[in-house]
């Protein structure tokens, strides 16, 4: 996929606005920016709620302990919309779960970029495409 | 409606009429020549279906298109190929730059918490020749007092910095409670979806964030005078075209929004014209009025897209779901050098 270099004169602005950005300001008070993390994992619940998904996994740790995080993902009603089911990300998934620690230092992180091991998207679908939109 | 408000709502049509019209004129012949306007069993124009907003219009005019209403057919053709083409990317599973977001670099945050997926409607946004949502003032900015302007600047510093030491502290979005009506048909934080019934005498919009639900008498009634969060809405119909007039509202002032720009006071005034022009598109305008956040009325005209049949709302349970709160909190005691919250 050709990745556009936007050279137009009035670029910028025509693209300033490119994603509507979620004027809610709590996220980076729950997460630390400065704790990145890095989790692979095994999925062992999806909670399909709002205003916000989670994703609970097993990782295993350095020692061979088995440490139960709990990632937070976006609402789930877009995902319904294009035709996403459990079956796209089904218990027991391998993932990479690329986020932020919570500040407090629980096991908790948000789940920015969510891939499974072999690098696959779980997330995939058309528009209207849904068990909900016939 | 009083003599001032109508008085007020010509005004701002001028402008909108201006803009909409160089919005309208580039729709498909087709469908503007073939379209009749359906009406409901008892003759109301039938506005239903499942609408929302999706243009890449910011409400407020970027700075380097100062002084100027509408863009370029150029440049619209450009910004159509620029959305298509973030559109396929994101499809393709693509992040960041190639789907219009900033980069990791500029902000974890802000528009980056999540994989875009989450978010992603699956099509691309429209491209229409208005510079801002904003027609009034002509500058397209909000026109804010100078306390309103320190409230957002306050509320901008706040972002993720809190302090966060109280339910209190999170935004009233943040809280389940709503992010107001002043954009409740053009955005949310889960895309703004807006469905309208219509009944003898009543038309409803159901907004899928916060359940937030208005139910508009069409019946030629007074408004009363009870104040409620989402003020009270009382419609009539002009034409074919349904004007809603929203007043009552509490004030919330005190509390946190998430904009300050939609956050109620017992002299927020909102005007709203509702016109459907095709199978798929709505004029709909919103005239905001309040001095306590504005040093006059302004005017935003958003074009709003029917989505296809099937297409549905689902319910936001927000507040059982609202993990957030109870882990800011104790984000919170932990740097205040106390123990996390026990879960």
């Amino acid at each position: 996929m050709r990745i556009s270099l936007i050279a137009f004169v009035a670029g910028s602005a025509l693209a300033a606005s490119a994603v509507q950005v979620s004027a809610h300001h709590a996220f980076a008070a729950e997460f630390d920016v400065n704790r990145p993390i890095t989790l692979t994992g095994t999925v062992v619940e999806l909670e399909l709620i709002n205003p916000h998904s989670w994703i609970h996994l097993d990782v295993t740790s350095a020692d061979g302990t088995i440490e139960r995080w709990m990632i937070e993902g976006g609402p789930p009603n877009a995902l319904f919309r294009r035709g996403f089911t459990r079956a796209a990300l089904p218990i027991g998934s391998e993932i990479v779960v690329e986020g932020f620690q919570a500040k407090d230092g629980s096991m908790r992180a948000n789940g920015r970029d969510i891939v499974f091991t072999d690098g696959r998207t779980p997330f995939t679908g058309s528009f209207g495409v849904g068990p909900d939109s016939r | 409606m009083s003599r001032r408000t109508q008085k007020l709502s010509r005004a701002v049509l001028v402008v909108a009429a201006a803009i909409i019209t160089s919005n309208t004129e580039r729709l498909p012949a087709q469908e503007v020549d073939d379209w009749t306007l359906s009406r409901t069993p008892w003759g109301d124009p039938d506005l239903q279906g499942v609408w929302r907003y999706e243009g890449a219009t910011p409400l407020e005019r970027p700075d380097d298109l100062a002084g100027r209403a509408t863009l370029t057919d150029e440049e619209i053709a450009e910004l159509a190929r620029i959305e298509a083409e973030r559109a396929a990317n994101r499809e393709a599973g693509l992040d960041g730059v190639a789907v219009g977001r900033s980069t990791l670099d500029e902000s974890p945050i802000r528009g980056n918490e999540y994989n875009i997926f989450w978010q992603d409607h699956g099509r691309a946004r429209q491209a229409y020749a208005q510079t801002s949502l904003i027609v009034d003032p002509l500058d397209g900015k909000l026109p804010y007092t100078d306390d309103a302007r320190i409230a957002a600047r306050r509320s901008d510093a706040r972002y993720g910095v809190g302090p966060y030491e109280s339910y209190l502290d999170p935004d009233t979005g943040e809280r389940c409670l709503t992010d107001g009506v002043t954009a409740i048909m053009w955005q949310g934080p889960n895309g703004g979806h807006n469905r309208i019934v219509q009944s003898p005498g009543f038309v409803t919009i159901l907004h899928e964030e916060y359940r937030d639900r208005r139910i508009i008498p069409v019946d030629g009634r007074e408004h009363g005078s009870i104040r409620q969060w989402l003020g009270e809405a009382v419609g009539h119909w002009e034409g074919d075209t349904l004007v809603v007039e929203t007043i009552n509202f509490l004030d919330r002032t005190n509390y946190e929004w998430a904009s300050i720009w939609t956050r109620a006071s017992e002299s927020l005034h909102i005007i709203e014209r509702f016109r459907r022009v095709s199978e798929t598109d709505m004029e709909y305008t919103i005239t905001v009025e309040d001095p306590k956040t504005f040093t006059r009325p302004w005017t935003a005209a958003v074009p709003i897209t029917r989505l296809p049949d099937g297409i549905q709302i689902y319910e936001y349970a927000c507040h059982e779901g609202n993990r957030a709160m109870p882990n800011l909190l104790s984000a919170g005691r932990v740097e205040a050098g106390l123990a996390p919250s026990a879960n």
